[in-house]
């Protein structure tokens, strides 16, 4: 096969000025104002009434018995382990002691449950218009320049993608317009935001797509949730426990800690 | 591996894992990009481009196992290479980084190849 010699298209040097440059700024600016927007946005915990709270932390007391009962000694754990197991059982932690056994209420018609929802709904908001101005402005002002070339080949098949706006047939596929230079901002600037803002920023669109994808821990205390039989489970677990020290045999591996050396 | 219970006799705190990986990936998307320069200004094409990347972030990744993970780790009685001191997974110190500078080297690859060459 013979090889074609490789396209070449005399652009005007102008076009970095007026389209790459203010595109990649725009992008870098915008990430900084998601970022900002976002903690601005980010609402304070809420107060939680003294019974709930308390129901709360109870319930994850007995969660930090369960799960670090080996630094305590053998009757320390028993006394803790008792007392716990029978406030659970009897109820003594729950925020309304009467509405035992009863179905938890519907999430929709709790006012506290539209809080989270609100709060998804502002993260998505945040996320999707700027991603639709920047899109359209692009579209309006910048379709139809091919403006740099990609270092690698790619099949056919991306033409249509980074060549929107050029109906150009001949055109080899490694050349791209405007749009495709925002589609690689979009998905390489995350380093820039690592510098400007730190590594927990939350400027890349990435980023908070992964978070969304990630499985969500299940709400331990959201609403919608039996909390009697949450407790009911934890003195269960307390109850199971074979309880043993980190201390049991330090005696001897401390000597085996001295013969190796 | 380490049972549950030498876990807690030897306890790892969740904070200060979480601490290295973020220094190492923060070392690799930096580096990457300034990879990503260098290969632009070279001229690299597609798979020498690729292979510049892929080569020298493995070395930056042993540059940073021989000075910041090897004198500690080899003295505490690890094997040479192993990383389990530190990091949670082999896998995530040697080749975590790869994918996650890609992005970026290839966002400044592309930028300075369409620069200074194209």
């Amino acid at each position: 096969m013979a090889q074609l010699p490789p396209q070449t298209i005399q652009r005007d040097p102008q076009l970095f000025y007026w389209i790459l440059f203010p595109i990649t700024v725009v992008m870098i600016l915008t990430g900084i104002l998601r970022h900002y927007a976002t903690v601005l946005m980010a609402s304070p915990p809420k107060k939680v009434e003294q019974p709930a709270l308390k129901e709360q932390r109870s319930l994850m007391h007995g969660v930090a018995v369960r799960s670090n009962f080996h630094v305590l000694t053998a009757p320390s754990f028993k006394a803790r382990r008792e007392f716990l197991t029978t406030a659970f059982e009897s109820g003594a932690y729950l925020k309304d002691p009467e509405r035992r056994g009863q179905p938890p209420a519907n999430p929709m018609t709790d006012p506290g449950a539209m809080d989270g929802m609100m709060g998804m709904m502002k993260n998505n908001m945040a996320m999707m218009v700027p991603n639709t101005l920047i899109m359209s402005w692009i579209n309006t002002f910048f379709s139809g320049f091919v403006i740099l070339k990609l270092p690698f080949p790619i099949t056919i098949k991306f033409k249509s993608m980074l060549q929107a706006g050029v109906a150009t047939k001949e055109m080899d596929p490694r050349w791209m317009s405007s749009i495709s230079w925002y589609f690689l901002c979009y998905f390489g600037l995350q380093f820039v935001f690592n510098f400007l803002l730190g590594s927990d920023n939350a400027a890349s669109q990435m980023a908070q797509q992964m978070q969304g994808m990630a499985p969500q821990a299940p709400n331990m205390f959201g609403p919608g949730v039996d909390a009697d039989k949450q407790f009911q489970a934890e003195a269960e677990n307390l109850a199971v426990i074979k309880h043993y020290s980190v201390l049991d045999d330090v005696e001897q591996r401390l000597l085996e800690g001295i013969k190796t050396r | 591996m380490p049972t549950e219970r030498e876990f807690q006799v030897a306890p790892i705190v969740p904070e200060s894992v979480m601490h290295n990986t973020k220094a190492l990936s923060n070392l690799q998307s930096l580096t990457a990009s300034i990879f990503g320069v260098a290969a632009g200004i070279l001229g690299l094409e597609s798979y020498s481009g690729f292979l510049f990347y892929f080569i020298f972030t493995i070395l930056t990744t042993i540059l940073f196992y021989t000075f910041r993970v090897a004198p500690t780790s080899l003295k505490s009685g690890l094997g040479a290479f192993d990383t389990s001191r530190y990091f949670r997974t082999q896998y995530e110190f040697w080749a975590g980084g790869v994918f996650g500078g890609l992005a970026g080297y290839i966002l400044t690859w592309t930028l300075f190849y369409g620069l200074v060459r194209a």
